[in-house]
């Protein structure tokens, strides 16, 4: 086989594996384009012949839409930062002490994401039963927190093991204390690491459906990914040309940052990838 | 490098989170699984009566046994196609191939999609109104249609084909990393000695990559275990008990049957099934590290 | 000083203005500020629905009931079709102290609400003529042993056929007639009868009539499960084999194990791929506002068929209001929002169906000729049992009629199954 063939070969299945991975959202596109009537249509309206935005104006009319977007973004960017900021600490320690019990706790520290929030939720759940913290914002945010915990802990150390320690030691040198280090010089030259486990967490807080599920009931607080599974479970709205538009709204705006922030979110990726 | 008590402070707040969130509550789960509490009541008994009641149930050799087919279909198709990707993006960088960087972001933008709305998306799919999307494509040119979601086998193979489209890229990266890890000269030593491309995959390629193989099995399968939001909103379990797996029983039991006791005796199981996973990947880990 | 008046004024005057606007949102009606608060958890249907009049008309009632309640403001929480789950989560908010002041409880969840005795009675709040006006079986739904009423059911429903008369012109009256029809559907090009067959309540809901035609029972007197005792099994597998026979002889599509919303019904009777399909009352309106006027035309309703075509059942549905609060106003409020919002003229402009006889002569929107045939079908209504193991039952039901209908499992197996998931659950209560 010439290389030219397999150039030929490697095109085409290329093109296959997009079409496979694009096909799906290009549907929903054009589901929430059209009119009842052209849904109907199946197949045959792939293309709407005319295609409205009735669907998202009726979609994105509705307050609540912009109050669950709100939520979802508050929610997971708060756990997220929370996460970045509880890891960093422990992250900087990794990377730079020597000290007993220092892989066991890392290691632990790695199991803990094994365990699914399912598991922990039940009794997370009549915790905070009892102490009246649920249906609280708060409750949900320190759960995506510790969500986020362990693979922020490593992501950051790996960020701090690449920093040249000759800086840190120069301004030991100097006098500034173990945290005026980390602080002053190590923090900002670990920004990009820091930024890609936020954004990670961000991503990941944004799927999340269990926690604010069992954790939340009032309307007003859910994040959009319960909203659109309760919207989809209303017969009122449930037509599918509303429900696609509700899940595109649902969609992009995750879609748009990881677009927006590809490189650092890959790069962030591939070394937790690497690391393990 | 510092030797200092004090260092356990820089973990306080990571132990603190982690202890509150996952230590204690999963202690409690364990207890609870010996319990007779329900959601309703609190606990009135200890004994093994959660346990005997979860496990003599009729339901849970069906449940394992979906929980079994759709990890395994799963986490093979979910392997197959990330390193297909891989290999092809390798490929296309090297020769310097247009579009690999499209190709990637389009296999890595389904995975940022919520669970749900992926369950969502391709119930509109799969749906078999006649309008539904892949049946009136199949029925314009000319096929019959599939019961995608009807018929209790199908409706396995759709749930694990919703899951891949939604993972495949997680499995993408890692390969990918692996695969430009491996020393070029290994293969243009076998192109010198006249080895096919076939060959080179099976006697460079993977051996090569095998511990990233094994390291992403084992990840891929402990999240394919711990996640059923695709599946509740793709079928809710049905057709029937078909596509109901261990997540999703454990969750109706507690938060619709109100069961908790046979709830949390069926979440230490899933916890066991996990912790076991990961401590053959700490093996290989270690191993791998050790070499 | 002098144009510090007018200003003062004008400044009022919008207050006032976007006042008036504010005093419905998302999750309040009445005064933001209102010292008093009572929470009433509700379905997105008719203060929220989607439907711009509908909506415009509870907004108005609800602002003139609450007008008489100036010190009041009611906190509104929606709640999901998903009724199993919604419902099971209130009754737990509601023991743990957390629950709302009033809710819209689905009937076939009341019983669990009862025997937990978390309810408020409602007792000052209605006369014994409105008491003794509901139907009986409404008003032995709603009151105790004690004769407390302990919520109010505002409106029922009832399964019926549906049916596009230009193919199938005379209604079946027996479960064979339906087969039959059905297959002539099949032979025009369409999909035969739709029903309900995925994992949610409507799917068990809308098949039990045809085993209570039969004059079968799921629990007895006490309250436990005998639907797999005696001759109630036998009447149990005739039903499932019912519907077993509709999927094997292809009256019915496979795809209803995947239906889990009335509304694919509506899509495929406006996609016209529907020949009949099993829904509920209230969808007529629905048609009738969806289809194109030609093809409603053709769309007639009928009792559902039976056995044989003097056994016959529909089951009666409906939503009910009840308090939880402990607050004498609020639980007044409750039942007046049910009384005079919900059952009389809410109904009326919804096309509900109202639950006590003199109210259909009361309002015109009751004239039509679909509610004769309602009000016929009604007299075979039977109610889901008011118990606390009904949501269990239904669930295992669910299950049940999913692996039969997709062959997964034998009827005789899947009741088994169904009986004994539903005993031990029995157990546990």
């Amino acid at each position: 086989m010439t290389p030219r063939i397999a150039d030929m070969l490697t095109y085409l299945a290329g093109i296959v594996l997009a079409a496979l991975f694009l096909m799906p959202l290009l549907w929903l596109v054009s589901l929430s384009l059209r009119t009842p009537a052209e849904v109907y249509l199946g197949a045959a309206r792939f293309i709407p012949e005319a295609p409205t935005l009735d669907n998202f104006r009726q979609i994105l009319s509705d307050s609540a839409f912009g109050t669950y977007l709100w939520n979802a973004v508050k929610l997971c960017a708060l756990g997220a930062l929370g996460a970045v900021i509880v890891a960093t600490p422990a992250a900087y320690a990794a990377s730079r002490f020597t000290f007993r019990g220092k892989g066991p706790v890392m290691i632990g520290i790695l199991m803990v994401q094994m365990i699914s929030p399912l598991v922990v939720i039940i009794p997370l759940y009549r915790y905070l039963d009892r102490l009246g913290l649920l249906e609280s914002h708060l409750s949900v945010i320190a759960v995506y927190m510790a969500i986020g915990v362990p693979l922020s802990v490593w992501l950051i150390k790996v960020g701090f093991d690449t920093i040249p320690q000759a800086l840190e030691e120069a301004a030991a040198i100097d006098g500034c204390s173990q945290f005026e280090i980390l602080w002053r010089i190590t923090l900002p030259l670990a920004s990009p690491a820091l930024a890609s486990a936020f954004i990670l967490n961000m991503i990941m807080g944004w799927s999340q459906f269990l926690v604010p599920f069992i954790l939340l009931t009032r309307d007003g607080q859910l994040p959009i990914a319960v909203a659109i599974y309760n919207f989809a479970g209303s017969s009122s709205a449930s037509t599918t040309q509303l429900l696609a538009a509700a899940c595109l709204v649902a969609v992009v705006p995750a879609l748009a940052a990881f677009l927006a922030l590809q490189r650092l979110i890959l790069r962030a990726i591939m070394a937790g990838a690497v690391k393990g | 490098m510092i030797k200092d008590r004090r260092v356990w402070l820089w973990f306080a707040p990571v132990l603190l989170v982690l202890g509150g969130v996952y230590l204690i509550p999963v202690a409690d789960v364990i207890r609870f699984s010996f319990s007779d509490a329900t959601l309703l009541r609190p606990v009135t008994g200890y004994g093994l009566g959660g346990y005997q009641a979860a496990f003599s149930d009729d339901s849970l050799g069906v449940i394992l046994r979906n929980t079994g087919l759709f990890t395994l279909l799963s986490v093979v198709s979910l392997q197959a196609m990330g390193l297909a990707i891989a290999l092809l993006l390798v490929r296309g960088d090297r020769r310097g191939l247009y579009g690999m960087s499209a190709l990637r972001t389009i296999v890595l933008a389904a995975w940022v999609i919520p669970g749900i709305a992926n369950g969502l998306i391709w119930q509109m799919l799969f749906s078999e109104a006649p309008f539904g999307a892949i049946n009136s494509t199949l029925r314009l040119i000319g096929l019959s249609p599939v019961a995608w979601l009807s018929d209790p086998g199908n409706a396995m193979i759709s749930a694990v084909i919703a899951n891949v489209w939604q993972g495949s890229a997680f499995s993408m990266i890692v390969f990918y990393a692996a695969r430009r890890a491996v020393d070029p000269v290994l293969y243009e030593a076998a192109s010198v000695d006249g080895a096919r491309p076939v060959a080179q995959f099976f006697f460079i390629t993977l051996p090569q990559m095998r511990g990233a193989l094994l390291v992403n099995t084992i990840l891929v399968t402990i999240q394919t275990l711990n996640t059923f939001d695709t599946i509740l909103a793709l079928t809710g379990g049905g057709p029937g008990r078909a596509t109901e797996v261990l997540s999703l029983n454990i969750f109706n039991r507690v938060f619709y049957s109100y069961d908790l006791g046979g709830g949390s005796a069926l979440a230490v199981l899933l916890l066991t099934i996990s912790m076991a996973l990961t401590l053959v990947y700490l093996a290989v880990l270690l191993r791998k590290t050790a070499r | 000083m002098r144009f510090a008046y007018p200003l003062t004024t004008a400044l009022a005057l919008t207050a006032s203005g976007t006042a008036a606007q504010d005093l419905i949102t998302r999750d309040r009606v009445g005064p933001a500020d209102a010292p008093n608060v009572m929470t009433f958890r509700l379905t997105a249907f008719d203060l929220y629905s989607s439907d711009d009049a509908t909506r415009e008309f509870f907004e108005e009632r609800f602002l003139a009931l609450m007008a008489e309640y100036p010190e009041w403001r009611i906190e509104t929480q929606l709640q999901t079709d998903n009724i199993g789950q919604e419902q099971a989560r209130m009754l737990e908010q509601v023991r743990a102290g957390r629950g709302p002041d009033c809710a819209m409880i689905d009937s076939s969840q009341l019983g669990l609400f009862k025997s937990a005795g978390v309810l408020s009675p409602m007792n000052d709040h209605f006369s014994q003529d409105q008491i003794d006006d509901l139907f009986p079986f409404v008003r032995d739904g709603v009151m105790d042993a004690e004769g407390n009423v302990l919520a109010w059911w505002w409106f029922t429903s009832l399964q019926v056929l549906y049916r596009d008369a230009s193919l199938v012109p005379d209604a079946p009256a027996t479960w064979e007639d339906l087969q039959a029809a059905a297959l002539t559907t099949v032979e025009a090009g369409r999909e035969g009868v739709l029903f309900n067959g995925g994992r949610w309540e409507g799917t068990a809901f809308d098949w039990l009539p045809n085993f209570w035609a039969q004059g079968g029972e799921l629990v007895d007197a006490d309250g436990r499960p005998v639907f797999n005792e005696g001759d109630n099994r036998d009447k149990m597998l005739a039903a499932i084999n019912y519907y077993k026979t509709l999927v094997d002889e292809g009256a019915a599509p496979s795809r209803v194990t995947t239906i889990i919303n009335y509304d694919e019904f509506n899509a495929a009777a406006a996609a016209g791929t529907a020949g009949l399909f099993i829904g509920g009352n209230w969808q007529y309106g629905q048609l009738r506002s969806t289809l194109a006027k030609d093809q409603f035309a053709n769309w007639e309703i009928s009792e559902l068929p039976g056995p044989s075509a003097d056994q016959r059942a529909t089951g009666t549905g409906g939503w009910t209001i009840g308090a939880f609060s402990d607050d004498a106003t609020a639980v007044e409020i409750c039942a007046r929002m049910a009384y005079e919002i919900y059952a009389t003229e809410g109904n009326a402009f919804q096309g509900l169906l109202p639950t006590s006889a003199s109210l259909y002569d009361a309002y015109d929107a009751f004239d039509g000729p679909e509610y004769d045939a309602f009000a016929a079908a009604l007299v075979n209504g039977v109610a889901r049992p008011g118990v606390a193991i009904y949501p269990e039952i239904s669930n295992q039901l669910q299950v049940l009629l999913g692996d039969v209908l997709s062959g997964a499992a034998t009827p005789e197996a899947a009741l088994d199954a169904a009986s004994d998931a539903v005993n031990a659950a029995y157990d546990r209560l």
